[in-house]
């Protein structure tokens, strides 16, 4: 092969413009509001970091359908900033960096999960950009004293506690419980926060334990549940653990009264993957769509997103979808009431957030993350989704796992 | 190349890196920050996967335990530079009892259980929740100061252990050891029959290796500092490292350098413009790399390749 | 009786290990090379079962022979038209090669059948006896190991590809002398090995939930069942299986299911060093 004078240059002029293609971020700097958003769409949370991108498309359509945001009387259009971290942690505090720095978008969204958002909150806290968290609700993300940092979902304290007490009213017989925690951030600290909070409500722990990441099997734990007889069996995990507990829990002959899973009947793929397998888990829920909130933003009431939601993805959004639309709603919301982009106006409209949304109240604590509220506790019945509690939504009664 | 183009081109390379803040926003830093802190990895992987021959995969045990001992003496008071000579030291001193036992093993077998190591040590940190958090992972104080302070104070040390390991590397390089390590990787049984120590030897290039992955792990923990038993013990860097060494030509002096500033620029364009394939676009440039360019970088004649090209510039301009 | 059930437990358990290492050590014994994407391999064969069986009502135990058969081929193709070009190299050149096709495979997963974790959800019960429970997927999982490790044995022995597979195992050069064409052979070895991730894919897909997330552990999995049982040996690939699933289920037993893993990589560990060979005994693959 022979390259040609003109194939030669006509490669190289091609190379300049991809060059300068890297090097120009699409310029004309404050007609867009530029919001970043590292994702995990490889690696072990990429079906969490797909749900964000659906629901945050569908919000910027229709925030763009609309003019864009008001800011101070100008009507902005917004432009969301994208990368897929991978699920690894060293990249989404790279990313974070780039997006601040070198895309200079106005406002974060943070990824999936405690600990990476926790990375990237180091990072906006130190460039003091407004951090908008969606899905972590551990209190050790929020108690570092970060300004920047702002979380939709409630402290997992309030649900442990709940949670307890309605099943102690429903199964008064209830005494033995059964924990078994996937050993990472956020499902840790919820069995550790039931354990706790059942036996300070005078319950019997009488199987306490974490598994590791990367289990396989958990035959070994199933059957020491087994031979501790619990009237009630809480499991933390991802998905994928949950769903091989539960059917392994089925090959191992375990029963009992109640089957709890966090935050497994939440999620659409826990029953999908469960098949009848599911029915009678029990599960408390950030949110469900059975609520009737009615507030501001593109979505003025809960069965307006869900409408919505249901058309475009034929299936029923999960809390994930919620809290993640409704931080981008709350975003909105500070800046239009800052009437300007300037980061630290908006993070003190942030912090004064007190509206309703279609996802329910939102108002931050002084540590940034939303305050407690009644959390609808949930069960699957008929391989569908029933709301338990709270009374005013509650689509059907408890039963007991035969 | 002779050896002074060598340190000529490295010294411009520290420069670029170094000067980052000078000319480039904070990404660039950071970019420059990371660059630094594999090439750190990467020079350190080659004194026992590339001088000596042995398929070590362990780098990422080293690079997690140098993150944990620094970040547990950090938040017990430890001054952070000191933080980083103890994690320093505590990995020398694990390296060479376990490089003791494991670099009995050839082939296969060592690759196993180096990476087996990683797995391992993941695995404890993750169970053993009282003294390293667990699966929470691990807060650090951070450096206090601005964006620009504290991205120009970790510039400033990973490209320190950069040029400190690249300097071990020239020393090993010239000096009896590097010629030992040499002769291991030809032929071990000759070698040993001819009088070299080649279990000292080995051993000895393996702390070397593992050393200042602990330097570097512990930087890291400080820079960004929150640590988790899944992104320091991480299975995809342990690979990465050898990938990157291999790419710019493993055994060189200069290609663990050469190796990782090309991969990670390539990775990073791949990062910032596909958003779904960019791991399958880099899986295509690593297989196209081992076919096409087994060698590595360095290894390519690029006088021949410059001739090839001239003669058919000269014959374009004889038709012309 | 507790012990018997956590016994239980192990073996079936065991089982499932040995499936997904069998054409892994097949391949490492007889092409020396470290194959990175046999995780990828095995959730492939998971996904194609889960699609069969949601699309068009097959079941698993009756798509397994075609899942097989589609792996075996792009094993085969994979392993002619790329791999072959360097597999004299040392380990780590074929093994980053192989962890980017992974990268390669992964990724196409990933986009086109999304991470999110899937189960055919036919639950097929399980057995009782005195009390012992063993779960019918686990068994079929179980017979599934030692059909393969018993088939492969006898191709091996038996036909004149399998003759070749050794001889080519045994002194490359000389097989090659003798008319061998080792190329085609390194391919039909690495299908071979592909076909099992693909039969073993078939049965995980009742079993565990299929994601590509989990290629990964599948992998490490592997590794630590080959060493236990004799690096490169299929029998061994058997034996360790088994051996890892009762140390595991023991271990989860006694030191909390926070530990099972880390006794089953130490004992990796120690095996290597001690007895490099593996609980079998068998050096590289007889």
């Amino acid at each position: 092969m022979v390259i040609t004078l003109d194939k030669l240059s006509r490669l190289m002029v091609a190379t300049g413009f991809v060059a300068i293609g890297f090097a120009a971020s699409p310029g004309n700097a404050q007609d867009t509001i530029k919001i970043g958003a590292p994702l995990a769409l490889t690696g072990g949370l990429a079906d969490e970091g797909h749900k964000q991108v659906v629901v945050w498309d569908m919000w910027l359509a229709k925030v763009n359908g609309a003019g864009g945001i008001n800011v101070g009387g100008k009507k902005m259009k917004v432009e969301i900033v994208k990368y897929d971290y991978q699920t690894n942690g060293t990249r989404a505090g790279q990313l974070a960096e780039k997006l601040v720095t070198d895309d200079k978008v106005n406002f974060v969204l943070a990824p999936f999960g405690s600990g990476h958002t926790k990375i990237v909150a180091a990072v906006a806290e130190r460039y003091q950009v407004p951090l908008l968290a969606c899905a972590s609700s551990s209190e050790s993300v929020f108690n570092q004293g970060l300004k920047y940092l702002f979380g939709t979902l409630s402290p997992n304290g309030g649900v442990t506690t709940a949670v307890v007490k309605y099943f102690k009213v429903q199964v008064p017989t209830l005494k033995r419980v059964a924990v078994l925690g996937r050993d990472d951030v956020f499902p840790k600290s919820m069995a550790q926060g039931i354990s706790e909070a059942a036996k300070a409500q005078g319950l019997d722990v009488v199987y306490d334990q974490y598994y590791a990441v990367g289990t396989m099997d958990h035959s070994a734990s199933v059957s020491a549940i087994k031979a501790a007889r619990p009237d009630w069996i809480y499991v933390t995990g991802y998905t994928q653990d949950l769903i091989l507990v539960r059917k392994q829990m089925a090959d191992l002959g375990v029963k009992a009264p109640i089957v709890s899973m966090m935050t497994g009947p939440a999620y659409k793929e826990f029953t999908d993957g469960l098949g009848n397998l599911a029915n009678g888990v029990t599960s408390s829920n950030w949110w469900h769509h059975a609520t009737t909130y009615k507030g501001v933003g593109v979505w003025p009431s809960t069965q307006d997103f869900y409408k919505e939601f249901v058309a475009k993805n034929k299936h029923d959004p999960d809390y994930v979808h919620a809290s993640c639309a409704a931080a981008t709603v709350v975003l909105q919301d500070a800046i239009e009431r800052a009437g300007t982009l300037d980061k630290a106006k908006v993070r003190d409209a942030l912090a004064k957030t007190d509206i309703t949304t279609f996802y329910g109240p939102v108002k931050f604590s002084p540590n940034g993350m939303n305050q407690e509220r009644d959390l609808p506790i949930i069960q699957v019945q008929d391989k569908t989704i029933k709301v338990l509690n709270p009374p005013e939504i509650k689509s059907a009664d408890f039963q007991v796992m035969k | 190349m002779t050896p002074t183009t060598r340190y000529l081109i490295f010294a411009l390379w520290v420069i670029v890196l170094a000067s980052t803040p000078l000319w480039a926003g904070n990404y660039f830093v950071r970019m420059a920050i990371t660059i630094a802190m594999f090439s750190a990895l990467t020079l350190s992987w080659n004194l026992i996967g590339g001088f000596t021959g042995y398929p070590s995969l362990s780098t990422a045990a080293f690079f997690g335990l140098g993150c944990y001992v620094g970040a547990l003496s950090q938040r017990a008071g430890v001054p952070m530079i000191l933080a980083w000579v103890a994690a320093t030291v505590f990995v020398a001193v694990l390296a060479a009892v376990f490089g003791a036992i494991i670099l009995r093993l050839r082939g296969h077998y060592f690759a196993i259980g180096s990476i087996g190591l990683v797995e391992v040590l993941r695995l404890v940190t993750s169970s053993w929740g009282s003294l390293t958090g667990g699966g929470d992972g691990l807060n650090v104080p951070l450096v206090q100061g601005g964006p620009n302070v504290v991205a120009q104070t970790f510039l400033a040390a990973m490209v320190t252990i950069m040029v400190i390991v690249f300097v071990v590397t020239v020393l090993v390089d010239r000096g009896r050891l590097g010629f030992g390590l040499r002769c291991i990787q030809q032929n071990e049984d000759a070698a040993d029959m001819v009088g070299v120590d080649t279990t000292r030897y080995k051993v000895i290039a393996y702390t070397l290796s593992a050393m200042f992955c602990g330097t570097v792990g512990a930087a890291y923990a400080s820079w960004t500092g929150y640590i988790d038993p899944t992104d320091t013990f991480s299975i995809l860097m342990t690979i990465k490292v050898p990938v990157m060494c291999l790419l710019g030509g493993a055994g060189t002096v200069l290609g663990p350098v050469v190796g990782t500033g090309v991969y990670m620029i390539l990775e990073e364009i791949l990062w910032a413009n596909f958003l779904d394939y960019n791991r399958a676009i880099l899986g295509a440039v690593t297989v196209l790399l081992i076919l096409f360019l087994p060698g590595g970088l360095l290894r390519i004649s690029y006088k021949t390749v410059l001739a090839q090209l001239a003669a058919r510039f000269n014959r374009l301009g004889a038709a012309a | 009786m507790q012990y018997l059930q956590v016994l239980a437990n192990g073996i079936v358990l065991g089982a499932l290990y040995a499936c997904l290492a069998v054409g892994f050590s097949l391949v490492w014994g007889v092409l020396n090379v470290i194959n990175m994407l046999h995780g990828s391999f095995i959730i492939l064969g998971g996904y194609l079962t889960f699609f069969a069986w949601q699309n068009f009502g097959i079941h698993p135990l009756l798509a397994l022979p075609f899942v097989a058969a589609i792996l075996y081929g792009i094993g085969y193709v994979t392993q002619l038209l790329v791999i072959n070009r360097v597999v004299s190299q040392p380990v780590l050149t074929t093994l980053t090669l192989t962890f980017g096709l992974d990268l390669i495979l992964y990724n196409y997963m990933t986009v086109f059948y999304t991470a999110t974790p899937r189960r055919v959800t036919l639950d097929l019960g399980h057995v009782e006896l005195g009390g012992i429970f063993m779960p019918v997927d686990r068994l079929f999982g179980m017979v599934l190991a030692l059909a393969l490790t018993g088939m492969l044995y006898v191709l091996l022995r038996g036909s004149r590809i399998g003759r070749a597979i050794v001889a080519v195992r045994m002194d490359g050069a000389a097989a090659a002398l003798m008319g061998i064409r080792i190329n085609r052979i390194y391919a039909i070895t690495f299908g071979i090995g592909a076909l099992m991730a693909g039969a073993a894919g078939a049965i995980f897909s009742m079993v565990f939930p299929i994601t590509s997330n989990l290629t990964g552990d599948f992998l490490g999995k592997a590794f630590v069942v080959c060493v236990i049982g004799g690096l490169g040996s299929v029998p061994g690939a058997l034996v360790g299986g088994l051996a890892l699933g009762i140390i595991e289920s023991f271990a989860g037993q006694f030191f909390g299911p926070q530990h099972a893993l880390t006794v089953g990589f130490l004992l990796m560990l120690v095996l290597l060093v001690v007895k490099p060979t593996g609980l079998t005994g068998i050096k590289g693959y007889e």
